[in-house]
Parts: structure tokens; C-alpha cells; sequence
């Protein structure tokens, strides 16, 4: 129940970001931290207070979950925790960019009708 | 340029900081924290900047998150004491409607309100251990150790006061067995599946070695009480064990 209504429910910024960021992989904290900062062109910086408690009600929600603890290659021998999107994250992710797409169209349409 | 001392002072600084999380957010979050904050240093000491702007930033950041994360833990902490209280209320039912019907059954109030603190603190135990882990066998295996060990340590307490004989207090070391082998074991499902084992098997020594002095009917059935107990409390343990090898999957 509650993971549906979260599909439905309009999701935060951060949440929005932490979605995107691992949309396209498995991604660490720091990891999904620089892809955030990547996608928005710098514009949002999260740090680990916001990201991590992000993710602890993302993950109560099953949006997304803990995939395995290992190395990244192209950082130090320190073994992280990487996270993933679920189903449920991934159908959440689509709802949410549905709803943006039809903002857009009622904006542009009201724009276009205005000038 | 930030110097590798600067860096050390921060991240041991950050580590004290994080130790205000709530438990449960601690241990499932704060290792990935400290991380992800020591690659954030790395990445400033990389570019050859100053580590004080960004550790005031990550310190202000992160305490507006402690606050946060520490007022929905309580907010939730306090739904889970209501559910209990009402859950323990529903339960002391039964005792109370069987004193009205039974005969012979004559508790006054103040049995009831201990009734009511066990059952109540009971299930709090069970709400707050058993969200360490998700795994369903952990969750089973934490309600059926403390089932067992609730029926265990009543059926005891009747027993001692009904036959006056304090060797009987001997039982309880089963449940100190459980409860100093639950807190080393810091409720982690692999060390309790072996603290569940000992007290099954503290129990089976004690049903061995303790001579009831009871009449053969009565020995028999006693048997066969210790004999459940001990299949409840190695179910248990086998429980714990299946959560720690899905676990370490």
C-alpha cells in the first residue's frame, strides 16, 4: 500500500536526484552524491546528512535497496555499500517524469496561448 | 592546502558527529557516512583546497539531519509504544475476563498490573529487536525465543510458588543464559543462533540433572514440557541461523 502511494505521490528534489542518479546503475553514497551534482550541472549539492536520510526513507518506502559491499576500482581499497533502484523506484521515477512531462505541456500551451 | 592532519582531526571529528544519530540509522548509515565525508576530503585535498569551508558545511548539514532523523525516530518510537501498550491491554483480556469466569481464579490489581509490565515489556522487547534485521526468519525467530523464554520464566514462577521448592530457581539461569548471550551477542542473528542453542541445551542438562521429586505421572508430563521448550528454543536458534546465512548472501 505504502509503496504504491509513493509511486503515485509527488517526490521530493532530493529524492527526484538520488532516483536519477542511480537510474542508470548501482551507485555508492559519494558516487550517487557527484552524479546528483553532474545531472543538475552543479546547481544541487547534497551533503551526506541529506543523501542518507534520503535514502534510509527511500529504502523504507523499497524505492531502493542496498545491492553489495565492494571495492570501486577507480577510488581507494576501502569496500563500500552500493545502492540500486527497486521495481518500485524505477515505476516511481517514470510516474514522476509522466507528471513533469504534463506540467511542461500545460505550461508551454498556456505560454504559447499568452503571447 | 588542507594537510593530512587537518583531514584526520575532521574525520575523527565527524565520527563523534555521527555518533548522535539514532541506533538503528547509526549502524546502517554511519559507515557509508564517514566514507562518503572522507572522499569529499579526498576530493578537496585532490584540488588542492581548504578543508574548513566544506567540514562547516558537512558539519551544519549534517546536524540539521541528526535533528531530523532523531525526531522521527522518536515520533516513531512512540507509535510503537502505543501499539504495544494497546496490543499488552488486548492480551491482559484474557486474564482478566478468565478471573470473572473461572473459579478460583482471584487475582487482585496488583497482579494485574505486573501481568500488564510483563506482557508490555515483552512486546517492546520483541518491537525493538526484531526491526534490527528485515529477514522474516530473523522476525520469527526473535517472537518464538521470547514466547518460549516469557512461557518458560511464568510457568517457572507458578512453579516455585506452588511447590515452595527454590530449586527450581535453578530455570532461570536458561533465561540469564539468553539475556547475557543476546547483549554479547549485540542481537547480530548468527551469535544469537548460538544463544539460543545454549539455552536449549542448558535447559536439557538442567531437565537431565535436577531430580523433580515428583510422582511418575507428573515426571512424565514435566518431560515432556521440557522437551517442548527445548524444540522451542533450538526452532528458534535454527531460525536465527537461516536469517544469518540469508544475510551474509
Amino acid at each position: 500500500m505504502a509503496k504504491k502511494d509513493t509511486a503515485r505521490a509527488p517526490l521530493t528534489p532530493a529524492v527526484l536526484h538520488i532516483l536519477l542518479a542511480l537510474s542508470t546503475g548501482e551507485r555508492h553514497g559519494y558516487g550517487i552524491m557527484k552524479q546528483v551534482e553532474a545531472d543538475s550541472q552543479g546547481k544541487v549539492k547534497m551533503g551526506p546528512g541529506t543523501l542518507y536520510g534520503s535514502m534510509r526513507r527511500m529504502m523504507e518506502a523499497g524505492l531502493i535497496r542496498e545491492s553489495e559491499k565492494r571495492v570501486d576500482p577507480e577510488m581507494d581499497d576501502e569496500r563500500r555499500i552500493y545502492y540500486e533502484l527497486t521495481g518500485a523506484g524505477r515505476a516511481a521515477l517514470e510516474a514522476e517524469l509522466n507528471r513533469y512531462r504534463g506540467v511542461v505541456a500545460v505550461a508551454e500551451g498556456r505560454l504559447a496561448y499568452g503571447h | 592546502m588542507a594537510t593530512d592532519g587537518a583531514g584526520r582531526r575532521c574525520r575523527a571529528w565527524y565520527a563523534m558527529l555521527l555518533r548522535l544519530y539514532p541506533g538503528p540509522f547509526r549502524e546502517r548509515f554511519g559507515e557509508g557516512m564517514a566514507q562518503t565525508f572522507h572522499d569529499l576530503c579526498r576530493e578537496r585535498r585532490n584540488a588542492r583546497r581548504g578543508l574548513h569551508g566544506l567540514a562547516l558545511w558537512i558539519f551544519f548539514e549534517t546536524s540539521v539531519g541528526i535533528v531530523r532523523e532523531n525526531t522521527s525516530h522518536m515520533s516513531q518510537l512512540g507509535k510503537t509504544m502505543l501499539r504495544v501498550a494497546l496490543g499488552a491491554l488486548a492480551v491482559l483480556m484474557v486474564p482478566l475476563v478468565a478471573s470473572q469466569v473461572v473459579e478460583g481464579w482471584n487475582w487482585d490489581a496488583r497482579a494485574f498490573v505486573f501481568v500488564y509490565v510483563l506482557f508490555f515489556g515483552t512486546g517492546m522487547m520483541y518491537a525493538v529487536i526484531a526491526r534490527k534485521m528485515g529477514a522474516w526468519s530473523y522476525k520469527a525467530g526473535v517472537g518464538l525465543a521470547l514466547v518460549a523464554g516469557f512461557a518458560l520464566g511464568w510457568s517457572n514462577m507458578v512453579h516455585v510458588a506452588d511447590s515452595e521448592n527454590p530449586a527450581n530457581l535453578v530455570y532461570y539461569s536458561v533465561l540469564a543464559v539468553g539475556g547475557v548471550g543476546a547483549s554479547m551477542a549485540r542481537l547480530e542473528a548468527r551469535a544469537l543462533a548460538r544463544t539460543l542453542f545454549a539455552m536449549a541445551a542448558t535447559l536439557a542438562v538442567i531437565a537431565v540433572l535436577l531430580p523433580s521429586g515428583a510422582p511418575p505421572y507428573l515426571a512424565r508430563n514435566m518431560a515432556v514440557l521440557h522437551g517442548v521448550f527445548v524444540t522451542l528454543f533450538t526452532a528458534s536458534g535454527l531460525l536465527f541461523r537461516h536469517a544469518s546465512l540469508a544475510g551474509s548472501k
